[in-house]
């Protein structure tokens, strides 16, 4: 199972840059867990001590908002990482 | 409200359009919107409106034009750095459209006085660049019931989406928190010239849509714009039962001014400073103190605390192991919000007792040197 991940442009020091991801993983959780051994520190930005999306971060899966780690990523989905954003 | 002879002719060209024509051209001279922030969202926002023929517009800021403002804000010239935004921005709109009415707002907007702003609109265009400010208006719209079209914008990307009381999500339904330091704004991060020139004018797009009851405006979808790509994205986001102002058992029922966040949010183990506790630490340790600081390159360069040590906390992952485990070390940054990320990671990573400086080098600048240089 394959999936490619979009990383919101506040994250993306962790990425070296890269805008987008293959990751492997069939729930948003596996996918996580799967960017934090290729971007150790990220998953930390996006999810706290006790597993909950960050409140200034949004995960979807695809064009629908995923709530809960437990939601199911399919072969092929885009998973993206939206962040809060100050500027103006 | 009818139009006039030179009316018609200065708004031709929406007459000839079926979906406005002169019944949504008289809806627009009759609209009252304010746009709050006269910067990059802003100014092509006004203007935008301004020359649709937005009736009453009204134009808050309280701010000074700089130069470095010039990048990005339309609205302003050189002719008026070091005037005050919402006083130039009003006498730039009058002038490209002396049809309308523009009220300059040279205030900032707080729990005290935004109802009484907001009451004299029926729109509200967001572009203000900070957090607090933006949870400020999408409560009052909310309470108010007032349509909110909120854009923001960081380095060449963006969000643009429109809140309507009753229709869909708000602001809170999207991000139901976020604090002021937690995310980089267009002065610690940079910004591509053009981009608030795409979000302002998709949100005048916006307020132009719902005055006049044409198109399907941007409720319950957000999109987002990568410049790097020239790629729009849409996503569907649903009105929250639980959130805090338009949820089922609304706990905000007044505007209220943020909390000092960061240190309510601290995790357990995470020792907070303020400017001056810090200063008292560096005198009394005699250098022994291990500052860390996590801004970038350019931020750091343009000034910082003697003897820092520089790990931005984009590197700190792969970087941890350059701070010893029982330094204590304090966390820097602008404004306190990176740091206090980076102690919650250090903390994770097993180094005992990390702090952070609450407020950041603005707080050390405001409160201990007032010549260090804060970029």
């Amino acid at each position: 199972m394959s999936c490619t991940i979009r990383i919101a442009s506040p994250l993306r020091s962790y990425t070296a840059g890269a805008t987008t991801l293959s990751l492997g993983g069939e729930t948003l959780a596996e996918v996580l867990s799967a960017l934090e051994q290729r971007c150790p520190g990220i998953r930390f930005r996006m999810i706290d001590e006790h597993d909950r999306i960050r409140p200034h971060m949004r995960l979807f899966v695809n064009n629908d908002e995923a709530r809960e780690l437990a939601a199911t990523v399919r072969d092929g989905d885009t998973v993206h990482v939206i962040c809060a954003l100050s500027g103006g | 409200m009818s139009l006039s002879s030179s009316e018609r002719a200065r708004y031709q060209r929406h007459l000839a359009l079926a979906e406005i024509g002169v019944p949504g051209q008289e809806k627009l001279k009759a609209a009252r919107v304010l746009v709050v922030g006269a910067g990059g969202l802003g100014s092509p926002a006004a203007l935008y409106l301004a020359a649709a023929g937005c009736g009453t517009l009204g134009l808050l800021d309280c701010d000074r034009v700089e130069l470095s403002n010039l990048q990005r804000q339309v609205l302003f010239d050189s002719a008026v750095i070091a005037k005050p935004k919402a006083e130039a921005g009003r006498e730039r709109l009058a002038s490209l459209n002396p049809e309308i009415r523009v009220v300059a707002h040279a205030l900032e907007l707080k729990a005290a006085n935004v109802r009484a702003v907001l009451e004299n609109y029926d729109l509200v265009i967001d572009g203000t660049d900070r957090l607090s400010t933006r949870y400020l208006i999408n409560d009052a719209c909310v309470l108010l019931g007032l349509p909110l079209v909120s854009a923001a914008i960081h380095r060449f990307e963006g969000q643009v989406m429109t809140y309507v009381p009753g229709r869909g999500p708000c602001y809170r339904c999207l991000f139901p928190q976020a604090a002021d330091g937690m995310v980089a704004n267009c002065a610690e991060a940079g910004v591509l010239g053009v981009l608030p020139g795409v979000l302002g004018t998709l949100q005048a797009t916006e307020a132009i849509k719902l005055i006049t009851g044409t198109g399907e405006p941007l409720v319950g979808r957000l999109l987002t714009y990568d410049a790097l790509e020239m790629r729009f994205d849409e996503f569907r986001v649903a009105r929250r039962p639980d959130c805090a102002v338009c949820g089922d058992n609304p706990t905000i029922t007044e505007p209220r001014d943020p909390a000092p966040p960061p240190r309510a949010a601290a995790a357990p183990g995470v020792r907070r400073l303020s400017a001056a506790e810090l200063e008292a630490l560096l005198r009394e340790g005699s250098g022994a103190t291990t500052l860390v600081d996590v801004r970038e390159d350019y931020e750091f360069d343009a000034g910082h605390l003697e003897g820092s040590v520089h790990i931005p906390l984009g590197e700190l992952p792969e970087r941890i192991g350059e701070i010893a485990p029982g330094s204590a070390p304090v966390f820097i940054c602008r404004s306190g919000g990176r740091s206090l990320a980076a102690c919650e990671f250090a903390l994770r990573a097993g180094i005992a007792s990390p702090a952070n400086l609450d407020g950041g080098l603005q707080a050390w600048a405001r409160e201990v040197d007032p010549e260090l240089t804060v970029a």
